[in-house]
């Protein structure tokens, strides 16, 4: 740092502070700064000081962020050891879609020929008229606002 | 000897009892703080060491930072700062009596 001058040496090493920190102390610490450099303090350790205090800043966790970290932490510790559980508990909606897809091909051959297919909704409508999830839930029509054969395929089977 | 469950200060750090020791007589800022800081202790505090005691006692209820106009933030110390400041102190006070009166003892 030796060619930038005193106040961009400082000015760069408060740019580390989270800016909650430069909102509160930003401009008294650059002002502090400009007087301890008048002093003959050297800018490089002022900037030094204001490094190390910035990381310790970033690298401490605030009171608040504590619990959110112990919460994250107990999260990561609880997911690790609860594995099987999890996987037990996502089994149900899990084996009912795959019972879904599996009525859906015996019925629709063209997409159990073809997996993609029936993965891809836009392409399988294409191809041919299938009984597959609506790609866009939140485009998806009123139940109410249509009639009762909207709900059924071509072969006049209910979806 | 029991540890003084009191001293609050005991894990604060040096930076913190001599910014407690500095505000003891009166509000001071940032600047003021470390001048008084060199005078009275010989040492020359970094401005981020001495903003982050101030925002660690702040936090501790320990200091608090006065109302201004100005860009310079005046910190005054608490009830609890003081009373924390004097527990601190007297524990102190007891390890150097104890140190010494075994330096005499040891003939060191």
């Amino acid at each position: 740092m030796p060619g930038l001058p005193p106040a961009r040496v400082v000015g760069l090493a408060l740019r580390c502070y989270p800016r909650r920190w430069r909102r509160r102390h930003g401009t008294e610490a650059a002002e502090l700064a400009a007087l301890l450099i008048a002093d003959g303090v050297p800018a490089r350790s002022v900037a030094c000081s204001y490094l190390c205090a910035a990381a310790r800043e970033r690298l401490t966790p605030r009171p608040g962020h504590r619990l959110a970290a112990a919460a994250a932490a107990l999260l990561i510790v609880a997911g690790s050891l609860g594995v099987p559980l999890g996987l037990l508990s996502a089994s149900a909606p899990a084996s009912a879609a795959s019972a879904a897809r599996g009525h859906s091909a015996s019925r629709n051959p063209a997409a159990s020929r073809n997996p993609a297919a029936s993965r891809n909704p836009a392409a399988s409508a294409s191809a041919q008229p299938t009984c597959t999830p609506h790609p866009h839930p939140h485009l998806r029509p009123h139940p109410h606002s249509h009639s009762r054969s909207d709900t059924r395929d071509d072969h006049g089977q209910h979806c | 000897m029991a540890v003084d469950s009191q001293d609050v200060l005991r894990r604060a750090g040096d930076a913190s009892v001599l910014i407690l020791t500095s505000l003891a007589d009166g509000p001071k800022h940032g600047y003021a703080l470390i001048q008084d800081i060199k005078a009275f202790a010989g040492l020359q505090l970094g401005p981020g060491t001495l903003y982050g005691a101030l925002d660690r006692l702040e936090r501790l209820g320990l200091v608090e930072s006065l109302p201004t106009d100005e860009r310079r933030h005046p910190y005054q110390i608490t009830v609890a700062g003081a009373a924390a400041l004097r527990a601190h102190l007297d524990s102190l006070e007891r390890v150097s009596a104890v140190g010494r009166l075994r330096l005499r003892l040891g003939g060191i």
